[in-house]
């Protein structure tokens, strides 16, 4: 799937985004520092800002992060995780 | 746009993406603690690799800047996984086998306070001779 639509759940990516929020996720685009990204970890989607990429391999964080399980628990994720980029929330 | 969307997600619910503590907690690894010293370590390379003296170009100025920002980003990045690392992942029976890791958490974690105050590849490379010892402890804790 080229474009598929989430919603967020919890409150590890405020305030930016609350839980509740829509955002829409496309696979196109190269993913750089700083994008917002939905990735699968152990079979559950999760929503990420990408701090670091390091030898295509990403470091992700949640925009609050005392509310976040990210890399600094679960380290850095490979591509091959990644369902895409955030294009916007609505 | 929006609209369409909202419309469409009444038809067919959207996934759920996760945004709290949502996979099982005691999931540790000692790479992210590596890599940030390891970038500490580059930045100090890249600012010993130009003159500072005399005037500057306003891009110049900017690239010190950044690199100095980005250098104290990381060197807290380091401090905080090697505290992730001795406050929520090692143990006692750990401690009890490795009695040097309470001296070398300790260290390790001024050593990151003292590659903020300093521009010097000697105290980023200490850094990360640190940082791979506690590593190696922390491999050997999973055999």
């Amino acid at each position: 799937m080229i474009f598929s639509r989430f919603e967020v759940k919890g409150n590890s990516m405020q305030p930016n985004f609350n839980s509740g929020d829509r955002v829409f996720v496309s696979k196109f685009g190269k993913i750089m520092e700083n994008d917002i990204i939905v990735l699968n970890k152990d079979n559950k989607n999760m929503i990420k800002r990408v701090k670091k990429i390091l030898n295509n391999k990403y470091h992700v964080l949640g925009d609050n992060q005392n509310e976040s399980t990210d890399s600094r628990h679960f380290g850095l994720i490979e591509k091959k995780n990644i369902k895409g980029k955030v294009l916007f929330k609505y | 746009m929006k609209k369409i969307l909202r419309l469409l997600d009444k038809i067919n619910k959207p996934k759920t993406a996760y945004a709290h503590c949502d996979v099982p907690c005691g999931v540790y690894e000692p790479d992210s603690m590596k890599w940030a010293a390891e970038t500490v370590l580059k930045l100090n390379e890249k600012l010993l690799d130009k003159e500072w003296d005399g005037k500057k170009t306003l891009d110049e100025r900017n690239f010190l800047i950044r690199a100095i920002k980005v250098k104290e980003e990381y060197a807290q990045i380091c401090k905080e996984q090697i505290l992730i690392l001795w406050t929520d992942y090692f143990k006692p029976e750990h401690l009890a086998k490795h009695p040097e890791l309470h001296d070398l958490v300790w260290k390790a974690t001024k050593q990151c306070s003292t590659v903020k105050r300093t521009v010097s590849i000697e105290e980023a490379k200490k850094l990360q001779e640190m940082v791979a010892k506690i590593g190696k402890i922390f491999l050997d804790t999973k055999k």
